[in-house]
């Protein structure tokens, strides 16, 4: 390794090391590994093949007025651009919430009251979904926010929990090596721990936008448009080619989500971990 | 422990100034009635390995974290270079004083560089100069920096890593290093290679250290000074290695420093100090009725061949000699090579597995200097027994001790 190269590395006055990382490097390295390739090509192709076959089942079949409008394309678009955002607009909020609480819960001072949150974010959890949907929408009223408010309460658990088993796996004797060398404690947790939790917490990032596009899809119900809504519609009007289109939609987005996240994963996790 | 003053100044004049002075220091952790160290007064000369000893739990390493404040004292103060630091701003005092744990705590998601350029970092220096002491210090502790510097530390050994921990904590060149058990969890072999190192290090860098560890034999070889805890939390004896072995003030230093306490005697000295003895030697190229007559003039039973740049080659006896088929290849190989840095204890090692049962001494560039054998060890224990003898007739300023110092030499004369 050439001086020039180790000093393009930033890190020295630079943003965080875990933004340096080689993605060409990393990229070819991940093309060697078989288990790697299957993970990064198979889903999409997967994906394509069930969405040819509703294709082609669907338009093998003779489709009533109302059928035609449920499935018509501009609809189904749109349909799926609101699932998508409105899927990570939870993941936003959760982000927002649950990553400092996590900080917050395993700083000394606050470790007694960290029961006390972990119980409510279960709560949230163990609550059935669709109960907690129709419970936010008398609360706040039918709608996107409704449904996103609910669903956040239901993924904050994965994120919040990892954050704070992240941060509290952080081996002991690397924090008093930081701080014996006179890193603040601000730096200690944004140079330090923040990032060696990083592989910990993304898991649960996964877990949370995973649930998150799932659960959403009730969203239908209580007047937030999704996939959901072309399930449902399937469902009212008995028909199985509307049907069969929702649910294979809204089962290949939550599979493309979960590939791009896994991938995302991968490039963000720090190096030398 | 009565008489603070004294303890506080255990030196003789020629002593150098105190670089680190602990006044009364005494932590109590919340929750517990017994202080975890009491009252422990010491001074810590500029340039010197003062080594804090003791069993588990007798508060030699909560005296070391309260010198950067990673434990803060309950009570007493802190001086470092005459400046009362007991409450000053933590993070900037720790950026002034090194500071090396066991488990060596690098940042397994940095580089070595970025490792070892961390205070240096946090003290806003360019990159440039960031980068030239990373390479200085990589190069000082044996790491080849452009090998290693991009490396992360979970492609390093055991002991690469305490070398990298150690280049970290010198990186801004601070006169204090803090070293806790630096290398108690390394293996024999290498933690020995690490005490020499750092020992020839010591020796450029002079650095004011205070160290920790459990061991007293690696106190003895790596120590000054040496602070003996007991389990009152308080120091027992705080004095040089030669008197602490020589003169232990009470039953527990006494058992502490244990049985066998002129063998650890021999850690003291090292082979460069002492007269080596001479062998009879010969050139390997030499003609075989030559190497006859002088082997013949010799009192030693061996002859010991030298190649043309003087490196020790080969033993050989009169039976050797004598074979129809003698090669200068003919005879025992050497073993048991060391060189003038070595301790006298390593030396006696050696000795005992050489085949001749001497230790050949040679200098850096492998020529043979002399031998140790059992005389010279034997001179050099007496010397050693009557320069502490003498030391203790004459120094009779030992506050705490000077009446058990006193008593001790009597008994033993």
């Amino acid at each position: 390794m050439s001086r020039g190269a180790s000093s393009s590395t930033p890190g020295v006055g630079g943003p965080p090391a875990w933004g340096t990382v080689r993605a060409s490097q990393r990229g070819r390295a991940i093309l060697r590994d078989p288990a790697r390739v299957w993970q990064y090509f198979g889903i999409p192709v997967v994906v394509v093949v069930a969405v040819t076959l509703t294709v082609t089942f669907v338009s093998g079949q003779e489709l009533i007025s109302r059928e035609e409008r449920a499935l018509n394309p501009d609809l189904l678009l749109a349909l799926g651009l609101q699932h998508v955002r409105l899927g990570l607009t939870v993941v936003f909020w959760v982000l927002v919430l649950s990553i400092p609480l996590g900080v917050m819960l395993t700083r000394p001072w606050a470790k007694p009251y960290a029961p006390a949150f972990i119980a409510v974010a279960n709560a949230g959890q163990a609550i059935p979904s669709f109960g907690l949907m129709v419970l936010f929408a008398i609360w706040i009223g039918t709608g996107e926010t409704a449904a996103v408010a609910a669903t956040v309460a239901y993924c904050i658990l994965p994120v919040l929990r990892n954050t704070m088993v992240g941060l509290n796996q952080v081996d002991p004797s690397i924090i008093e090596a930081a701080r014996g060398m006179g890193m603040t404690k601000r730096g200690v947790l944004l140079q330090i721990e923040l990032p060696l939790s990083v592989p910990v917490m993304l898991a649960g990032v996964r877990t949370a936008l995973i649930l998150a596009i799932g659960t959403i899809t009730l969203g239908a119900l209580i007047g937030a448009g999704t996939f959901g809504r072309t399930i449902n519609a399937g469902i009212i009007g008995f028909s199985d080619p509307v049907l069969v289109t929702g649910a294979v939609a809204a089962a290949s987005l939550a599979l493309l989500v979960d590939w791009a996240a896994g991938i995302v994963e991968d490039f963000v996790r720090p190096k030398g971990l | 422990m009565t008489d603070t003053e004294e303890t506080a100044m255990p030196a003789s004049e020629s002593d150098p100034p105190a670089m680190i002075r602990l006044e009364e220091l005494t932590k109590v952790y919340p929750g517990s009635e017994e202080p975890a160290v009491d009252a422990v007064t010491m001074d810590i000369p500029e340039g010197e390995i003062v080594v804090l000893v003791g069993p588990s739990g007798c508060g030699k390493t909560t005296t070391l974290k309260m010198i950067n404040r990673i434990v803060e004292p309950t009570s007493g103060r802190i001086r470092l270079e005459g400046e009362d630091v007991t409450n000053v701003d933590p993070d900037r005092l720790r950026r002034r004083i090194g500071y090396v744990i066991q488990q060596v705590g690098l940042f397994p998601h940095r580089t070595i560089a970025q490792n070892v350029g961390t205070v240096p970092k946090l003290l806003g220096w360019d990159k440039q100069a960031i980068e030239q002491r990373t390479d200085e210090l990589l190069e000082l502790v044996g790491m080849d920096p452009a090998t290693y510097r991009s490396r992360f530390p979970k492609e390093l050994s055991g002991g690469q890593r305490q070398r990298v921990g150690v280049a970290r904590a010198m990186a801004a060149d601070p006169p204090v290093m803090l070293m806790d058990e630096p290398f108690g969890a390394i293996d024999p072999i290498t933690r020995d290679r690490l005490q020499n190192e750092f020992l020839r290090l010591q020796e450029d860098i002079e650095k004011t250290i205070v160290f920790v560890t459990h061991d007293i034999d690696e106190a003895i070889k790596m120590g000054d000074r040496i602070a003996i805890f007991g389990n009152d939390h308080r120091i027992q004896q705080y004095d040089t290695p030669e008197m602490l072995l020589s003169n232990p003030v009470n039953e527990f230093v006494d058992a502490f420093t244990g049985t066998g306490a002129s063998l650890k005697r021999l850690n003291l000295t090292r082979v460069r100090d002492v007269a080596l003895s001479d062998w009879p030697t010969a050139a390997a190229d030499s003609p075989r009725e030559e190497l006859q007559r002088q082997l013949g003039e010799a009192e030693h039973s061996f002859l010991l061949l030298l190649d043309r740049g003087q490196r020790p080659l080969r033993w050989v006896s009169e039976r050797d000699l004598a074979r129809p088929d003698w090669t200068p290849r003919g005879g025992l190989k050497v073993r048991a090579v060391v060189e003038p840095h070595v301790t006298l204890h390593d030396a006696l090692d050696e000795m005992l597995t050489s085949n001749v049962g001497v230790a050949t001494v040679v200098d850096e560039r492998g020529s043979y200097q002399g031998v140790v054998d059992i005389d010279t060890v034997m001179t050099a224990v007496n010397a050693m027994r009557a320069e502490t003898r003498e030391r203790v007739r004459v120094a009779p300023w030992h506050g705490v001790a000077a009446s058990d110092v006193a008593d001790a030499s009597e008994a033993r004369s």
